[in-house]
């Protein structure tokens, strides 16, 4: 009993994600049905198998990575609007690609994806050097700062696009969609299963390094290499998905928020169930996506960029409204930049 | 300055919950209690710093919102505990900004004479020129008082001046306020957490506790045995000091 | 009682006035054929429009960006947070998608500009205005607020070029990228005009910068009237941002680097010295790199090549310069 009570959030997840799964794989141009995939029918098992099955993994694999993406940086950062988005990781991922297509044409997806991840790296690393050498009087500076480095990083994206005349291939990886999830050319986002277990695995030691250096100091925890490996899993998730899919903000930015006001701050309490709130709101945008417009279809950035958008206002208002900071009499701590 | 039935809610719950108390002119006023009592928020808004939610400040016989902002800023001065200022700024330009309520930013000669005084009454004449980034927090602290002084008000409300400061310095700030007082013939008002701070150097004092006001009086009404274990929720012992009361807690 | 400081601050922008004067002088007279009146008369005239959009485009972001900078309290960052740069794009795409590239907003350069400025300006003021109440006037919040529109923007924008037409997609690229060449004067007296007039409708606004730097309480108590003052400015800010966007197009890093040379240099609180020294390095720079481009490199980059690139790579130059904290 107190098993299922313990579990409820995690349980109802599940069940949503798995029946609306098995949905989606019935929404598309092609009615597949059921009894023709069992007798064998060997158009619609191929459809299956090469695009509907694909796609679905696709979206699980995006919304699970991005989402715990995000709850991992929101813990190392302490900050609660730090993501893939806002900490500039996206954005640097997409220069990354940009710069492997400028000088190596002949590249393969596994050489961009290489490229992609070691930008996304360079990039996060540097934003979260910078925001923990400086202490902000105010939360809300640093994923301004995010943002500002992102559009650095997107303003030169955009100039070596012009100069080589690569705007529209650009295009594809500015705007996330699945439509062109297809077997053999998806598969790297398979990378983010291990990534997943790995952030699993060391959830408590995030945990921890997320209370400070001196905190984690204090229990024996190696607070820089710590740091350092939750920074890399979340930027090679990042990565991997970026390099697929293109890029989809907020997911990383709304899931772990959205958990923890459910389920509290705690990392391992609440991994899973973002993982799979994470996959369960792409998927339900991505069936709306396929929907709206049927036979055509919208990006999903797009929908996940008005759903997002909508959402994020609203969880932005609700802190601001029930935020304590305000009570004290000086809205602004203490420190600052000096 | 009298206050009534002043109320202000977060989330919900009354921080501070109708609270009324007149401030006794040209007298140094300490507000005293734990934390979270709502002596800061109470501070917050009889500086219009933090707007009310209910109740009436009366500043001068006029609601204190009905004030043009700029004439009650000619009249009260209020110092917070956090001033954090990005701007490479010296000392005397900090404190000509004082005048700002009276000239705008075209200062008179009458403003600097006002400036060079208030410098000097804080003996901060070595420092006139440095910048206030590089001053230690004492000093800092006494150049904030010294633009508050510029400022030329008949209140000035501190916010827990005493706060990060060492004992000599702290200790210091306190006769700053009772000479404020007793020279000058300001109305002082303190948030204070030392309460032998607010029994030594003060004449009156307004204990908070869960935001209603557990005892408003003179230092020796306020300042007993039962009053502050009250408040407080530990033992008190109260001894005389110079004809003060001292009050040791365990 | 002007201290020795403020006496070197006025002697260093006598300098970059100077320097100023001197680079426009260069721009207008290099090469020029002074033998054959019609000549000189001709490339003055190409020439006279150009610079005068340099200088106006320096003087609104330079300002902007130092006023913008102020009433945040942080010095790193710069009004691209304001989304100016993606509404602009957004409108040029929706008229380019719908009405395509021969339709009228998208040939006449006068009715684009007007469109774009108001529509800029009805929108950021309507959202800005909106949601500085929402927040009880707190401005970081509506700036977050802000970005998250900002991509919102966006991804409708990637949307729309996604399916649109190739050849529309080039022509529509054109016009997204910031250039100074094809403004008519027109579009320039108008702007000087709307700066003047904003420039005179937040006289007083401006005049409290200098307090408002003190921090919002310090403010406070010495009689501003400190929520009405930072919207007025913000949507000041906003409008002057709209007017550079809709003249030269989308201009990222300008503000970045010469609102903190300008600080750099001027080391004061005195807005005044620091809006006019930003606004010279801006024009020095736009008019120096216009030299540059036209001059040894001969029109293989366009300018705004070089503003990015400085620009980021100025912007990681002050990360990595923060002192610990």
């Amino acid at each position: 009993m107190t098993f299922i009570r313990k579990y409820t959030l995690t349980i109802i997840l599940t069940v949503l994600l798995v029946v609306l799964s098995v949905w989606s794989i019935f929404i598309g141009v092609i009615d597949l049905d059921l009894k023709s995939i069992l007798q064998g029918d060997s158009e619609q098992v191929w459809l299956l198998l090469v695009s509907r099955l694909p796609r679905l993994l696709a979206i699980l694999c995006t919304g699970m990575g991005m989402s715990v993406a995000g709850l991992i940086m929101q813990q190392l950062c302490m900050n609660k609007f730090v993501s893939p988005t806002t900490g500039a990781t996206i954005s640097a991922a997409k220069l990354g690609i940009l710069i492997a297509f400028a000088f190596m044409p002949s590249s393969t997806i596994w050489s961009r994806a290489l490229f992609s991840f070691a930008f996304a790296l360079l990039g996060t690393w540097l934003f979260v050097w910078f925001i923990q050498r400086i202490k902000f009087k105010d939360t809300i500076m640093v994923p301004l700062i995010g943002i500002m480095f992102g559009n650095v990083i997107g303003g030169i994206t955009s100039f070596i696009s012009y100069h080589f005349e690569m705007t529209q291939a650009l295009s594809s990886w500015e705007t996330g969609h699945f439509s062109m999830v297809l077997r053999g050319r998806y598969e790297i986002v398979y990378l983010v299963v291990p990534l997943l277990i790995l952030a699993f695995l060391f959830s408590n030691h995030f945990n921890i390094v997320g209370m400070g250096k001196d905190f984690s100091s204090n229990l024996g925890v190696n607070y820089k290499a710590v740091l350092f490996m939750g920074l890399t899993i979340a930027a090679a998730i990042t990565a991997s998905v970026v390099v697929v899919v293109g890029s989809i903000s907020y997911i990383g930015l709304i899931i772990p928020n959205i958990v923890a006001m459910f389920k509290g701050d705690k990392i391992r309490g609440t991994l899973i169930d973002t993982a799979l709130f994470g996959a369960l709101f792409v998927l339900v945008c991505d069936m709306l996506a396929r929907v709206i417009i049927a036979p055509y279809e919208l990006p999903i950035a797009l929908i996940i960029g008005i759903v997002g958008s909508v959402l994020y206002i609203m969880m932005l208002m609700r802190r601001l409204k029930h935020g304590r900071k305000a009570v004290r009499l000086a809205s602004h701590g203490g420190g600052g930049c000096q | 300055m009298n206050v009534q039935n002043l109320t202000k809610k977060y989330d919900g719950k009354a921080v501070v919950d109708t609270v009324s108390f007149e401030i006794p002119k040209g007298k140094v006023t300490s507000l005293i209690g734990p934390n979270g009592a709502g002596k800061s928020t109470v501070m917050g808004m009889i500086s219009r710093l933090i707007a009310k939610d209910a109740g009436l400040i009366n500043f001068e016989d006029k609601d204190i919102s009905k004030w043009k902002s700029k004439e009650l800023a000619k009249r009260l001065a209020i110092l917070t505990q956090h001033n954090n200022i990005q701007m490479k700024l010296t000392v005397k330009e900090l404190v000509a900004f004082g005048r700002f309520p009276y000239s705008g930013s075209r200062l008179n000669q009458e403003d600097y004479d006002i400036i060079d005084q208030a410098i000097a009454y804080m003996e901060l004449e070595e420092f006139r020129d440095r910048f206030i980034d590089e001053l230690s927090g004492g000093q800092r602290q006494r150049a904030y008082i010294a633009m508050a002084i510029a400022q030329d008000t008949e209140y000035l409300l501190l916010d827990e001046p005493t706060n990060n400061l060492d004992i000599y310095h702290a200790t210091n700030m306190m006769k700053t306020v009772r000479r404020l007082c007793d020279e000058l013939g300001k109305t002082v008002v303190l948030v204070l957490h030392e309460i032998n701070y607010a029994a030594f150097y003060s004449d009156y004092i307004c204990a908070f506790l869960d935001g209603k006001i557990a005892k408003f009086g003179t230092v020796d009404e306020v300042i007993t045995k039962e009053t502050l274990s009250e408040v407080y929720k530990v033992d008190f012992e109260i001894m005389e000091i110079a004809g003060k009361p001292l009050t040791i807690y365990y | 009682m002007k201290n020795a400081a403020y006496k070197k601050n006025l002697r260093k922008l006598m300098i970059l006035a100077i320097l100023m004067l001197a680079a426009a002088a260069l721009y207008m007279l290099w090469n020029v054929n002074f033998t054959n009146p019609k000549f000189l008369k001709y490339s003055l005239s190409l020439r006279f429009p150009k610079m005068c959009t340099m200088l106006i485009a320096a003087f609104a972001i330079g300002a902007a960006s130092i006023v913008f900078q102020s009433i945040i309290n942080n010095t790193i960052v710069t009004p691209c947070l304001l989304g100016m740069n993606s509404l602009y794009t957004l409108l040029h795409t929706v008229v380019y998608f719908f009405l395509g590239s021969a339709s009228f907003l998208a040939t006449n350069a006068n009715a684009a500009f007007v469109v774009d400025l108001v529509l800029m300006i009805v929108v950021a003021t309507i959202i800005y205005g909106y949601f500085f109440k929402k927040t009880n006037y707190n401005i970081l919040y509506v700036l977050l607020i802000g970005t998250v529109l900002t991509s919102f923007f966006g991804s409708i924008q990637s949307t729309l070029v996604r399916v649109m037409d190739p050849n529309e997609y080039e022509s529509l690229l054109v016009t997204l990228v910031a250039s100074f060449d094809q403004v008519n004067a027109e579009i320039i007296i108008l702007c000087v005009i709307l700066l003047g007039v904003l420039a005179f409708v937040l006289r007083k606004d401006l005049a409290l910068l200098d307090v408002i730097t003190l921090g919002k309480e310090q403010a406070i108590n010495l009689g501003v009237d400190y929520d009405r003052c930072i919207r007025r400015l913000l949507i000041g800010v906003t409008a002057c941002i709209a007017i550079a966007t809709a003249m030269v197009g989308p201009i990222s890093f300008l503000g970045l680097i010469i609102a903190n040379l300008g600080r750099q240099i001027m080391k004061t609180y005195r807005h005044s010295h620091l809006i006019i020294g930003s606004s010279l390095f801006g024009m020095i720079a736009l008019v120096g790199g216009q030299l540059l481009v036209e001059h040894v490199f001969n029109y293989s980059v366009p300018v705004s090549t070089f503003i990015t690139l400085s620009g980021g790579i100025y912007f990681l130059f002050l990360l990595l310069r923060q002192k610990k904290g």
